[in-house]
């Protein structure tokens, strides 16, 4: 079919004003702030139904037209980049907040729901959604959910626990198809099945390659009646290890990550704004670079809630319990930070909304981050491995932010580490570019997990990986035999 | 009853292949003799399998058992199954009806029992490797040493074994904290139907340390786990610990248990319970009130396992037949109960707080705690539960006289339990009790199962118990159950066949409403990983020829029950 048809059959569909290909616009989708290569879609269809997605997912099959799912394009790492041209299927108008359940505790979302406007929503009635730490706010929450991204509470919520319930989703033939209690089309609110228990894990990291999610039910929580920040400062990471590890082991606080200086800095920083576009604009900030002095090099930062009932007693027998570990431990344990006003204040209100994390783009405009899983015993080693290569490609040490998450009380961490670079200095992207592939791909030998390989890192990951690999390949021929869905992502290159 | 004198032959393997088997294992470990495969047709929770004993239908006999000693072994097997277009089934226990063949083909047994290690627990990573044949009391009995548990034990006994109940999905006690065993399990090492390795996890990339169970990218794990044995034969798995404060032993009654044959009075039968830990029961005057201060302790947070045992009970802590029959008829045990186990993770204190919450809750919505002055020969009676909540053995008890099949569904505390006694009470009155204890969801509460942080949702169970040397009453069990789960799908109860979401067929291609069609996808992963039909086919999904073949009674029985429930019959697709 000629792309002229293409665009009518489209615009049947979705209607004319939702179908462009303006070139500049289309630019606008070829790149996101990742080393990920550009890639420009033939057109970009807004759709505002499952029937439409369905509709546009069949045509894409009849003229073997990939599609590239989008909902909000704040993933950052290059997962809604088209690598093969086609179609970007835009649901960011699909932004309904469908249900609030107060009684069962969930939220049912459209893929558009950004998680700053189900945020507000919910804590205007007392409820909250789990967010990732420096999650873009604008992020949908289902694509986040989706893509695995660690939400600030992951210590303790996801023990046992998944923050994703029911799903809908389009399959890569156009079927429509349902899991958990919705599955025979009933009230949601239970993840399990149909037919495999937990089958709606298949289309995690994935990036849309096997099926379009749209719509989610997620779980939801009151907010907490009064919360406690605790400090807990290191010199160096190894001296962090053990009382992570006995911290968690105590199953003490919700939230629990370790910082070092120049992100918690960034956090700080009252000069530097949020910024709302990626890569942002540089902004040189005497604030933060004083900041980062006074902090000390790494920070554990620990949060206590109190639930709706006995919010004292509670908050009370935790806070006693850590400070007892501290002391055992014979560590420091501070209720604030001497040389940040109201620092307790402002990391309470991150837990909620962990928008000022962001502010570190400020710092140089992009942040190229290797996020990744390790465990807790492995991070010093890793930590040197990235120094070593840092110095050895003359990148400040300093300049290294690093965000470090327990999971699962301490099972995994979930790591960060992020190198800054102007996006419009050439030289310097390329220098950075070429010490965070090295970093990329020395990190895994050393024991670091990416296990949502996006971009460069697919190759590093899958190579290791062959019957894992294999497998994946084959299920992917065997539900989307046309490539349409996103190909060329994870190990679904055209080969 | 008539007898039936007909002989039962079941298929047997041609020379050529069973000379393949003992060449892999050694004669030793290989046997087609018939007492030895017999063995392996009879299994715990199998009406389906109890009539084709009445019938004298062999095609639940294996056609020889194998024994291999590890992967490769196992390896090896499923290679010659496939050279030979010889179909095979993995077995552990044989505690479930998944266990058996599962057409009159010869098939190949593949018993795991000589794979039976803990191979390494992880203080670091928190993590535990078994092979296939190791079991619940063995793990615990090494993890809790280091102050470690896996975080549950199934009511099915702690002899289950890890692997083949991530076949299911593994409801333990302690679900309320922990999830189920499927959100539990790190990796797993997995001989395909056609012989390949998978390997799940971070375990999959070399280099790289068993610690976390997704991906990389799409978690692949999620077709494996609830397949029934149908994705291949899990030879390894990894699963999470958590912090353990009870210490390195369990309390034990002074004579030990349940092993003495004179077991009969109740002083054998009682531990204390673990240290640092604490369960309360509560009565309650209602069904209502029971709901009510459920949903409103599982949204407290707190304690680790949160459950109502209604009838059950009476199997599991009467220590006989007659004693059980006695209490269910005298309501001994209180119809709406709960309970709630408490843990001092963080410390002494915790107990103290979740103590005083579940006491305000209690206060607030009605009920009673068992204690020294109110009821105390009933909570003596409960005793049992004192360690079974954490390490059960009194759940067979409910095949003292037969456990025959179950609906579960699974959601929300109030609709959830509403759906599950609406449901099974038009099952028992369109086609009567099996026995007495049928009646547990319908006259008093559905067994209730926290399982999930917070009580978000909940797995209710309803259980058939009939009398396994009547056929009538095993058909009888058969329908109620059937009707059970049409009915679910008819009003959009759940996801299909059971609250734990995992199907078996028919109920999997027979059900389109149920995806929809969500038989079309799951016959692509078929495909995918038995290209060959050749692992426990048709078990969980038909391929078209099965599905094609599958017998037009069958069907039209199936579509009176579907009318029954409001669905339209249906016709074989083409």
């Amino acid at each position: 079919m000629q792309a002229k048809t293409l665009k009518q059959e489209l615009e049947n569909i979705a209607g004319q004003s939702n179908v462009i290909d303006d070139e500049n616009i289309l630019k606008q989708y070829s790149q996101d702030q990742s080393f990920v290569a550009p890639g420009k879609p033939d057109m970009v269809v807004f759709v505002e139904s499952v029937e439409q997605i369905q509709k546009v997912v069949k045509l894409a099959n009849k003229t073997l037209t990939p599609v590239t799912p989008y909902s909000s394009g704040k993933n950052l790492h290059g997962a809604t980049i088209p690598e093969h041209g086609g179609l970007i299927l835009n649901m960011s108008r699909m932004k309904k907040i469908l249900e609030i359940n107060t009684e069962d505790w969930f939220a049912i979302v459209e893929p558009g729901v950004t998680y700053r406007q189900l945020q507000d929503t919910l804590s205007r009635q007392g409820y909250r959604v789990m967010v990732p730490y420096g999650i873009v706010p604008e992020r949908s929450v289902l694509s986040s959910y989706l893509e695995r991204d660690p939400v600030l509470a992951s210590p303790s919520f996801e023990n046992g626990n998944s923050l994703i319930l029911d799903t809908e989703l389009v399959l890569p033939d156009g079927e429509l198809f349902r899991t958990g209690n919705w599955a025979t089309g009933g009230r949601p609110g239970a993840p399990n099945g149909p037919i495999r228990n937990t089958i709606y894990r298949l289309w995690t990291g994935a990036q849309g390659t096997l099926g379009i999610l749209t719509k989610m039910g997620v779980q939801i929580e009151p907010l907490p009646k009064a919360g406690k920040i605790f400090f807990i400062p290191f010199q160096n990471l190894s001296e962090a290890i053990e009382p992570i590890k006995k911290i968690q082991g105590k199953e003490i606080g919700t939230e629990c990550f370790l910082i070092n200086s120049f992100n918690l800095a960034a956090v700080f920083t009252e000069e530097w704004e949020i910024p709302e576009t990626f890569p942002a604009a540089i902004s040189a900030s005497p604030e933060f670079d004083k900041a980062r002095q006074l902090l000390p090099p790494w920070t554990l930062i620990i949060c206590i809630n109190g639930p709706l009932r006995r919010t004292e007693e509670k908050t009370a027998y935790e806070t006693e319990a850590l400070k007892d570990l501290c002391n055992v431990l014979k560590i420091d344990i501070y209720e604030s930070l001497p040389d940040i006003p109201e620092a307790e204040v402002t990391m309470l209100a991150e837990m909620l909304r962990p928008w000022k994390a962001l502010k570190k783009f400020n710092y140089k405009g992009s942040v190229h981050d290797l996020t990744f899983k390790a465990p807790l015993n492995r991070l010093t080693k890793l930590d040197k491995t990235l120094q070593d290569l840092a110095q050895a490609h003359g990148y400040p040490l300093a300049d290294i932010g690093i965000f470090l998450l327990p999971l699962e009380r301490a099972r995994a961490i979930h790591c960060e580490f992020d190198l800054h670079c102007a996006h419009s200095d050439k030289r310097e992207k390329e220098k950075v570019k070429a010490l965070w592939l090295q970093a990329s791909s020395s990190l895994i030998n050393s024991g670091a997990y990416f296990d949502r390989p996006y971009g460069p890192w697919a190759e590093m990951i899958y190579s290791r990986a062959s019957n894992y690999t294999s497998m994946l390949k084959k299920l992917k021929s065997e539900i989307d035999p046309n490539n349409i869905l996103n190909p060329g992502k994870l190990c679904f290159g055209v080969t | 009853m008539q007898r039936n004198n007909k002989r039962s032959i079941p298929a047997k393997l041609t020379p050529e292949v069973y000379k393949a088997l003992e060449d892999i294992v050694g004669t030793e470990y290989v046997s087609e003799d018939r007492a030895v495969v017999e063995c392996y047709s009879k299994f715990s929770v199998d009406s389906s399998g109890a009539l084709k004993k009445h019938a004298k239908d062999p095609s639940n006999i294996p056609a020889c058992i194998v024994l291999p000693a590890n992967t490769r072994e196992v390896q090896a097997v499923v290679h010659v199954c496939n050279r030979f277009k010889v179909q095979f089934i993995a077995f552990s226990n044989g505690m479930i009806s998944f266990s058996g063949p599962t057409t009159p083909e010869p098939t190949v047994c593949v018993h795991t029992s000589r794979m039976n290690r803990v191979l390494e627990i992880d203080e670091n990573n928190l993590t535990a490797r078994l092979e296939a044949f190791a079991d619940y009391a063995q793990l615990q009995a090494d993890a809790m040493k280091r102050g470690l548990w896996n975080g549950g034990s199934p009511l099915a006994t702690t002899l289950c074994k890890l692997s083949s109940q991530s076949a299911f999905a593994g409801i333990w006690q302690t679900d309320h904290k922990y999830g189920t065993l499927s959100r539990n399990i790190v990796s797993i090492k997995l001989v395909t139907p056609t012989g390949d390795i998978l390997i799940t996890g971070s375990d999959t990339v070399s280099g790289m340390d068993t610690f976390w169970e997704y991906g990389p990218g799409p978690d692949l794990f999620s077709l494996v786990r609830g397949s029934g044995g149908t994705t291949g034969i899990i030879t390894e798995i990894v699963v999470k610990l958590h912090t353990w404060p009870g210490g390195p032993e369990l309390p034990e009654p002074e004579a030990g248990r349940p092993c003495i044959q004179t077991y009969t009075e109740a002083k054998y039968d009682t531990g204390s319970p673990p240290k640092h830990h604490k369960p309360l029961w509560v009565e309650f005057p209602d069904f209502e009130t029971e709901l009510k201060a459920l949903a409103e302790i599982g949204h407290a947070g707190i304690g680790i396992g949160l459950n109502a045992t209604g009838v059950y009970n009476s199997y599991y802590c009467s220590q006989t037949q007659e004693m059980t029959l006695e209490r269910v008829k005298e309501k001994f045990f209180p119809p709406y109960n709960c309970y709630l186990i408490l843990s001092a993770i963080i410390s002494e204190k915790q107990i103290d707080y979740e103590e005083k919450v579940c006491r305000d809750i209690i206060k607030e919505v009605g009920g009673t705690f068992l204690s020294e002055t109110y009821k105390p020969e009933v909570l003596d009676a409960l005793a049992p539960w004192n360690l079974d909540f954490v390490r059960h053995v009194t759940g067979f008890r409910m095949n003292r006289h037969a456990y025959g099949a179950s609906i579960i569904l699974g959601g929300p505390i109030t609709t959830v339990a509403h759906k599950t006694r609406e449901v099974w009470t038009k099952s028992i009155d369109t086609f009567g009790e099996t026995y007495i204890t049928d009646r547990g969801g319908m006259d008093d509460t559905p067994f209730l199962y926290s399982s999930n942080h917070n009580g978000r949702f909940w797995l209710t169970e309803a259980d058939a118990y009939p009398d396994m040397t009547n056929p009538e009453l095993l058909q009888k069990s058969q329908a109620l159950v059937t009707s059970g789960i049409v009915n679910t799908i008819a009003h959009q109860y759940g996801p299909g066949a059971n609250g734990l979401g995992v199907s078996i067929e028919p109920v999997t291609s027979f059900f389109p409403e149920v995806g929809p069609n969500a038989h079309h996808l799951f016959r692509k992963i078929r495909n995918l990983f038995d290209p060959n039909g050749l692992c426990a086919p048709g078990r969980q999904v038909f391929s078209k020829t099965e599905y094609d073949n599958f017998p037009d009674d069958v069907l039209a029985d199936l579509n009176k029950m579907r009318q029954m429930h409001g669905l339209s019959t249906i016709k074989k697709e083409k």
